[in-house]
């Protein structure tokens, strides 16, 4: 049932948005390009004051081109060669990404471009060395000219891959994510699990409360929490709580509300702009829970990012001043006046050392405000998230 | 009711009917040969200690019934109550299990004495109802022995004894696993007995035919016999896969053997191998986790392959497989042998028991660790490692899109793992089918490909051979597989 909605909405939004790559996008496409924009203007989209129309993932996009075989076959060849090349080259430069992954991720660039029942069938043509059916046409969700340029925008210039075609696979999700918004991170999904395992379960009653996504960028927390609060509604049989999503930059507000819509849970999310606990006055001292994965890394850090992040990504995602805990420290004492007492936070850290800072700051300077706080590592070991709860009356 | 007239609905076999019941009312085998095996139906009477009752009533003459002289299982356990149904043909409902009792024809006539009677066996074409009988025999045979009828009906009696225990149900977990392979077995051996039923009334009623001269009865009956002659060969084939697990989805892993490039090399030709069979017999392919080598090939990968009976066929696979050829990678164009070993994974379906895995012996970690991660790095690689600490056995998913998906996958790889290595231990299976990736010997050659000074594919274990290793290397793997298939199941069957 709810596969089915999704799809309607998928299908519906598809039909509403369709050729709308020339709306803002028009500034820094060419005319009629759906994912192979000019490069290097992303980051110009934060600060657009134009609304923001959010993009269609390739997957998406009606299979309205086509390709013979043959020339198909010709553009993998290509691409394999291309992404051989690299070898472990960005590896050494920026721990970037290695040859193995950019065949991986060609993989799934064919995985987006043709229809789900061809993939399997086409992909072992391609692989083959037989010269069979090469005449067949074989659809394709954009045109073949594009394939080449943003095959080379992958490699030469380095632009990630979930930008190139539009979506991020996060958790069992699968988001709209494009320029001026950051790709939600595998090490963000245990927030997640944390939200599941340390609030929903041993504190059943926030499962109906208000919940908060502070910088929510794609939408990624917001989305994933307001479904774990349904489906732990659904187990208690209670009524459901509710998610707010906050983020500042135009963009990320923008393709929030889209993938929002695309889950089809704008009864559970609502989308608001503006920093962080501000567009929240309403709510003050009233929040079951607030979540954030808010921008940690020292701003003297930025330039030495790997060219994936550092030249495509919205640096407002990621900077998080002289030691990257100004937001952080924001947050807590945020949390401190926002959550109802007995309610939960969790906030996604840069890990071990900022993370301990964190925790003194919270034990020392926020002393009685929280109770049962402490951190979480990731799937590296790195101590990763620091998550509490306000501090009950006595 | 005679069970065979019911399966036609054609004029023909309606006249069948009530010719039998009108004119031979004294022929009695074929309404009392036991339908034994279905335990929820109504049965006809079959065991000796009731066979006098139902001899008087049925005026049958004796000889009818051929109960093997060791039934154990027809013992006092058994119990069974006799009734008349509405149309007077006497049933009785059984409690136990006769899987002892041998059928035969109203003159003694059994699947086995008809294959020992050696009639000639002639085309098909030909209407010669003793050659079509003596096929049908066969093939029978040939069945029994694929499904290893005799350890079945050890098996089948153990099961029944523990059936009939009064405390079984005081332990339901234990009842219910012994009770759904009860049912499981008597459903395999069923099929069968029917089968063989079957064959022994055509002949009853081809003698009657011919003896009172009704030729449409035995036109009848002789395109009857045809259709089970066609139809054993399906079903010996079917027979091949009736293993436990075979028709579960499974995984196929690849390893590279010694010997660098080369191997790794003949290691990815060995799992692409597996792909396009797969692929065309219709099965799901789905990469799980591959380790690439560093200038060609991998050192190893998993793939999951989905469909009804893939480890059913894919375990015939396992062991080391073996190419000779000049290697491409060798600037001295000399001649290499190189190794690949193969493993595969039934994937348990929901109705069988799963290896209870606790949380807290898990440890998951990134698959490739190091570097700051979070909004350091942007990266489509979020593979996760599971290792389950007690066993070491561990998994790893890279094809996933997203980390949750990855675990997930490996998860369900681990699961599988952690199946086979209890399955093993429990020692269910034939053993060589269980072995993982790390537990082939590299002496364990099964297949030989070469490519070089003559070609050539030749399986080891079954002198099977193909003189065009591209058509193998493309996939075509059938022959090779059920030529072991039936030559394992015909050889463990005569080791009894
Ligand atoms: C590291 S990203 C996280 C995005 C998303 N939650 C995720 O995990 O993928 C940080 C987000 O915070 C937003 N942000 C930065 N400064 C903000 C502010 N003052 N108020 C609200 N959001 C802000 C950025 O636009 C960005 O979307």
């Amino acid at each position: 049932m709810i596969a089915l909605n999704q799809l309607r909405h998928e299908r519906l939004m598809e039909l509403r948005v369709s050729g709308l790559c020339c709306g803002v996008y028009a500034k820094f496409m060419r005319p009629g390009s759906h994912f192979c924009p000019n490069s290097k203007s992303g980051s110009s989209i934060s600060s657009s004051s134009v609304e923001v129309k959010p993009k269609i993932p390739l997957y998406l996009r009606p299979p309205s081109f086509s390709a013979s075989l043959s020339e198909l076959k010709k553009w993998h060849r290509w691409a394999k060669n291309l992404a051989s090349s690299v070898g472990s080259s960005f590896v050494r430069l920026d721990n970037g990404p290695d040859s193995t992954l950019l065949r991986r991720e060609l993989n799934w660039l064919l995985q987006d471009l043709l229809e789900l029942q061809h993939h399997p069938v086409i992909l072992s043509l391609l692989e083959s060395d037989s010269n069979e059916n090469v005449d067949t046409s074989v659809a394709l969700k954009a045109p073949l000219e594009e394939l080449y340029c943003a095959w080379r925008q992958r490699i030469e210039e380095r632009r990630p891959f979930q930008y190139v075609v539009g979506c991020q696979h996060w958790r069992d999700l699968v988001l709209s994510v494009q320029e001026g918004v950051l790709i939600p991170r595998p090490e963000t999904e245990m927030i997640i699990d944390i939200v599941e395992r340390v609030a929903l379960k041993t504190t059943p009653k926030l499962v109906h409360g208000l919940w908060a996504d502070l910088g929510t960028g794609s939408g990624a927390i917001a989305i994933a929490t307001a479904r774990a609060l349904a489906t732990h509604a659904h187990a208690h049989a209670h009524a459901h709580g509710r998610v707010i999503a906050t983020d500042l930059s135009p963009v990320a507000v923008a393709v929030a509300a889209f993938n929002v819509q695309r889950y089809g849970l704008q009864d559970m999310v609502e989308v608001r702009k503006g920093s962080w606990f501000e567009p929240l006055k309403d709510i003050q001292g009233k929040l079951a829970g607030v979540v954030s994965n808010p921008p940690y890394i020292a701003s003297g850090d930025i330039p030495g990012l790997q060219a994936e992040v550092g030249q495509h990504e919205p640096k407002l995602a990621l900077d998080g001043g002289i030691t990257g805990t100004n937001d952080l420290l924001h947050l807590i004492d945020g949390a401190a006046s926002m959550l109802k007492p007995g309610g939960f936070f969790a906030f996604e850290t840069n890990g071990d050392k900022q993370c301990e800072f964190l925790l003194n700051y919270i034990e020392n300077d926020k002393s009685g405000s929280f109770c049962n706080v402490h951190p979480v590592s990731d799937f590296d070991g790195i101590q990763r998230f620091v998550l509490g709860f306000r501090q009950r009356m006595v | 009711m005679p069970p065979f007239i019911l399966k036609r609905s054609n004029k023909g076999s309606l006249l069948i009917f009530q010719y039998h019941r009108t004119k031979t009312r004294n022929l009695c085998s074929s309404q009392l040969v036991p339908n034994f095996l279905d335990s929820n139906q109504n049965h006809k009477v079959l065991d000796s200690g009731l066979s006098s009752i139902l001899l008087k009533s049925t005026k049958n003459r004796s000889g009818s019934f051929c109960t093997l002289a060791n039934s154990s299982l027809l013992s006092s356990q058994n119990l069974h109550f006799l009734y008349l149904n509405p149309k007077g043909w006497i049933f009785a409902r059984e409690f136990g299990t006769q899987a002892a009792v041998e059928l035969c024809t109203s003159d003694g006539l059994t699947v086995d004495g008809i294959v020992g009677s050696k009639w000639m066996i002639v085309e098909e074409s030909e209407s010669d109802w003793k050659s079509h009988a003596a096929a049908i025999a066969q093939s029978i045979q040939v069945i029994k022995k694929r499904l290893q009828w005799k350890k079945l009906m050890v098996r089948l009696d153990l099961l029944s004894a523990e059936l009939n225990k009064p405390d079984l149900w005081n332990d339901p977990v234990h009842a219910g696993k012994i009770s759904r392979e009860h049912g499981s077995l008597m459903g395999k051996m069923k099929v069968v007995k029917a089968f063989e039923q079957e064959l022994l009334e055509h002949i009853d009623m081809i003698k009657l035919a011919r003896e009172e001269n009704d030729a449409e009865l035995e036109s009848e009956l002789m395109k009857a016999l045809l259709r089970m002659r066609r139809d054993s060969k399906d079903k010996e084939l079917e027979a091949l896969l009736a293993g436990e697990h075979d028709s579960c989805s499974c995984y196929i892993e690849v390893q590279a053997g010694a010997g660098g490039t080369e191997s790794m090399d003949w290691a990815a030709m060995v799992m692409q191998m597996y792909k396009t069979w797969a692929q065309r017999r219709g099965y799901g392919v789905t990469v799980m986790d591959e380790m690439p080598g560093e200038i060609a090939g991998i050192k190893r990968a998993t793939i999951k392959v989905d469909g009804e009976y893939a480890f059913g066929y894919a375990k015939a696979e396992v062991g080391v497989h073996r190419l000779v050829r000049i290697s491409p990678f060798d600037s001295g164009k000399r001649r290499h042998t190189s190794f690949a070993a193969v493993a595969v994974i039934p994937i348990l379906g929901d109705g069988s028991t799963h290896v209870q895995i606790n949380e807290s012996d898990l440890r998951i970690e990134r698959f490739r660790a190091g570097g700051a991660g979070g909004q350091h790095v942007n990266t489509t690689e979020s593979a996760v490692r599971i290792v389950h600490i007690p066993t070491g056995v561990t998994a790893t998913c890279q094809n996933e899109r997203s980390q949750h998906q990855n675990k997930a996958s490996a998860m369900a790889v681990l699961q599988s793992r952690l199946d086979q290595l209890e399955m093993a231990r429990q020692a269910q299976m034939n053993a060589q089918h269980t072995q993982s990736l790390t537990e082939i010997s590299w002496g364990n050659q099964i297949r030989t490909y070469v490519l070089h000074p003559y070609r050539m594919v030749k399986d080891l274990r079954t002198n099977y051979e193909v003189s065009d290793p591209d058509s193998v290397l493309e996939g075509d793997l059938d022959g090779f597989i059920l030529s072991y298939l039936s030559s394992s199941l015909d050889k463990d069957e005569g080791e009894q």
